[in-house]
C-alpha cells in the first residue's frame, strides 16, 4: 500500500481524507479546538476525543500509533492531579474526600483537576489527527487559500522547515562531540546541564550559516519579501486543489456547530461542570452523596 | 559570437579581510560555451561566480573595483530580481538552498517569483521535470532524497527560470561517481539541445573536461590561465604545480608525453574512450 507522509507519521494514499480541501482540514483544527474551552461538561470534552480517534480510524491511520501518546497523556494527568491537590495548598473551606501519607485530598480540587484534564486531553487529540493526517504543504495550502499574505505562509513553512533542520543539525553536532569523547549519557542531570552549552555553541553557529545560505538560495531565485514588486506572484500549488460544494457544506457545518456550542453554553447555559453527568458520579465517588 | 559574460578589471576584498578574494580578473565568455573554473579550495571560485549573479555584492560586504557585465549590462545596474533571470546559480550543497517542503514546490518557486502565468509554470515544468528525471520524487520534500537526487532538484528549479546563462558552483561535491554523471549528463542535453551558457566551478574534472569549451585556473584570487580546453590541459605541468589533479587519463597520457613514449604533437585525450583510441593508434605506429 502507498502511504504519503505526513507531519506526524503516514497516511495510505487513498485516504478519504484527501477529498476534502486543506482549509477544512486546517478550518476544522482550530474550531473544534475551541470546543474545549468552552465545554466544562467532562462527557462532552471527552466525546471529542472518541470524535478524534473515529476520524483518525475514518482516515486510515494506524491507531497503534497512539500508544505512544499513552504516556504522556498519563504523566501529564498526573502533573495536573497533582499539582491541583498534594501542591494545591491548604483550603479548610473544602470537603476532603480522603487523606493519603497526611495529605488532603479536596473534593473541589479533584473535581478541578478533572475538569482541566479532560479539556486539554481533547486538544491533544485533535492536534495529533491533524498532525497525523496533514503535510506541511497542507497547511500552506490552507492558508493561501484563505489569502493570507505569501510572505506570512513563507514564514510559516520555514519555521516548519527549520525543526528539521535544527534537529538534524543537533544530531550531527551531538555525534561529532561523541565521536571526539564527550558524552553525557550516564551523567547527572546536573552535568548534563552544564555541558549543554558544548551543544549550544556550534549549533548557533551552524544556525547562522545556515540562514547565510538560505538567504542567498532565495536571492538567486528571485524572492524579495514583495516579490518581483511589478509583477503579480501566481499559486500554482492552489490549482491542483479543487474546494468542492462538499468542502463548503462542511466549512458551514462546523460553523454551525461553533454556534451551536456558543449558544448551549452561554444562552442554555449548559455543558457546563455544574449539570454534567461525571460531576454527579464524582459527587457520588469522592463524597458518598453528601451535599 | 556574443558575449555573455564579461570581467573587467574586477576586484573584490570582502570586508575585515586584508587580501581580496579576487584580483584584477579580466575574462570574457562567450555565449553557449561550457566553461569549466577550477583551481584549489580558497582559491576564488566561488567569489567569482557569486560575482557572475550579484550575490556579490548585493549580498556580502565588502570592496569592490572594476566592472562585470552580463549579457552587456553592469551587473549592479540590474535589479537583483532580474538578474537572477538572466544568471541561474546552482550552490555546491542543494540542501541549503532548498526553500520548499515539496520538490514540486521547489521548482516552481522561481518561477512564481518571476510571476509567470499558471499555464507557463506548467509549461517549464513540463519541460524540466524530465530534463531532470525528477518526476517519481514531485511530492516529496526535497531534503529526504538522495544526494544526486536533491542536486537535480536543485538544478531544476533553477532551469526552471530559463537562465540564458548558468552557473554552477561545485554541484558535484556532495555526490557519488554515478551522482556526479547524472549531473553532468543534464548539463550535457542543456548544451546540446539548447545551447545554454553553463558555467561550472568544480574539482572534479573527469566529468567536466569532455563537456567544456573554456577553462579557466584561478589561483589566490587571480586569473591565471583561459584557454580552451584541449590547450589549457596540454599545460598539465603547469596546472599540476597550482595544485590542479588532472583526471587520471590526462596524467597518464602527460607522464608518457614527458617520457617521449607519446609523440609531442598528439593532444592529451580527454575520457579513457579518446585515450583508449589514441593507445591503440598509439600501438599501431609503433608496429
Amino acid at each position: 500500500m502507498k502511504m504519503n507522509k505526513t507531519i506526524l507519521g503516514y497516511v495510505p494514499e487513498e485516504s478519504p481524507l484527501y477529498r476534502i480541501h486543506p482549509f477544512v482540514r486546517v478550518f476544522f483544527l482550530l474550531v473544534v479546538s475551541l470546543f474545549p474551552m468552552l465545554i466544562n461538561a467532562p462527557e462532552w470534552n471527552l466525546a471529542i476525543i472518541v470524535l478524534a480517534i473515529f476520524l483518525l480510524k475514518y482516515s486510515r491511520v494506524n491507531l497503534s500509533t497512539l500508544k505512544i501518546y499513552v504516556p504522556v497523556s498519563l504523566s501529564m494527568g498526573f502533573l495536573i492531579l497533582l499539582s491541583h491537590t498534594v501542591l494545591g495548598g491548604i483550603h479548610p473551606e473544602f470537603y476532603v474526600s480522603f487523606k493519603l501519607f497526611g495529605f488532603p485530598f479536596y473534593y473541589e480540587r479533584i473535581v478541578a483537576a478533572v475538569d482541566v484534564y479532560t479539556r486539554v486531553l481533547p486538544m491533544i487529540f485533535l492536534t495529533v489527527l491533524f498532525l497525523s493526517t496533514s503535510r506541511e504543504r497542507d497547511m500552506l495550502v490552507a492558508m493561501r487559500w484563505a489569502h493570507v499574505p505569501f510572505v506570512v505562509t513563507y514564514l510559516v513553512a520555514m519555521a516548519l522547515r527549520s525543526v528539521g533542520m535544527v534537529i538534524e543539525d543537533f544530531s550531527i553536532v551531538r555525534q561529532a562531540e561523541k565521536a571526539r569523547g564527550f558524552d553525557p549519557q550516564g551523567k547527572s542531570i546536573a552535568y548534563k546541564l552544564r555541558q549543554f552549552v558544548m551543544y549550544i555553541i556550534p549549533l548557533f553557529a551552524l544556525a547562522l550559516r545556515r540562514s547565510d545560505e538560505f538567504a542567498n538560495a532565495i536571492v538567486a531565485r528571485g524572492y524579495s519579501f514583495t516579490g518581483l514588486r511589478e509583477v503579480k506572484r501566481p499559486d500554482y500549488i492552489l490549482t491542483q486543489y479543487r474546494f468542492r460544494v462538499r468542502d463548503g457544506l462542511l466549512v458551514a457545518i462546523i460553523s454551525l456547530s461553533l454556534v451551536g456550542v456558543l449558544i448551549i453554553r452561554f444562552g442554555l447555559g449548559g455543558l457546563t461542570l455544574e449539570g454534567s453527568l461525571t460531576l454527579q458520579w464524582l459527587e457520588l465517588w469522592l463524597k458518598g452523596g453528601a451535599a | 559570437m556574443s558575449i555573455a559574460m564579461r570581467f573587467e578589471d574586477y576586484s573584490w576584498r570582502y570586508s575585515r579581510t586584508s587580501e581580496p578574494a579576487l584580483k584584477n580578473v579580466n575574462l570574457e565568455i562567450a555565449a553557449g560555451a561550457v566553461v569549466g573554473i577550477i583551481g584549489p579550495n580558497g582559491s576564488g571560485k566561488t567569489s567569482l561566480a557569486y560575482s557572475m549573479n550579484g550575490l556579490i555584492p548585493n549580498q556580502y560586504n565588502g570592496i569592490r573595483t572594476g566592472a562585470v557585465y552580463v549579457l552587456g549590462k553592469e551587473v549592479t545596474t540590474i535589479p537583483q530580481a532580474q538578474l537572477c533571470q538572466q544568471v541561474g546559480l546552482v550552490f555546491s550543497d542543494p540542501e541549503a538552498q532548498f526553500t520548499a517542503m515539496t520538490v514540486e514546490d521547489e521548482v516552481i518557486f522561481g518561477m512564481e517569483n518571476m510571476g509567470l502565468t499558471i499555464a507557463q509554470i506548467k509549461q517549464r515544468l513540463d519541460w524540466v521535470v524530465p530534463l531532470t528525471e525528477i518526476e517519481p520524487l514531485m511530492d516529496k520534500p526535497p531534503y529526504e532524497v538522495s544526494g544526486g537526487q536533491k542536486q537535480r532538484v536543485a538544478l531544476a528549479s533553477v532551469l526552471g527560470m530559463r537562465p540564458p546563462i548558468m552557473v554552477l558552483d561545485e554541484p558535484t561535491s556532495m555526490l557519488d561517481p554515478m551522482g556526479r554523471q547524472r549531473v553532468f549528463e543534464v548539463l550535457g542535453k542543456l548544451k546540446r539541445e539548447y545551447q545554454s551558457t553553463i558555467i561550472v566551478v568544480e574539482h572534479s574534472l573527469e566529468n567536466l573536461v569532455p563537456l567544456a569549451d573554456l577553462m579557466i585556473l584561478v589561483y589566490h584570487g587571480e586569473v591565471l590561465l583561459v584557454a580552451e580546453t584541449e590547450p589549457f590541459f596540454e599545460q598539465l605541468g603547469y596546472l599540476m604545480k597550482h595544485d590542479v589533479f588532472p583526471p587520471g587519463v590526462l596524467e597518464f597520457f602527460y607522464q608518457l608525453k614527458v617520457a617521449g613514449h607519446y609523440p609531442a604533437a598528439w593532444p592529451l585525450p580527454q575520457s579513457v574512450a579518446a585515450g583508449a583510441a589514441r593507445l591503440r593508434a598509439l600501438f599501431e605506429e609503433k608496429k
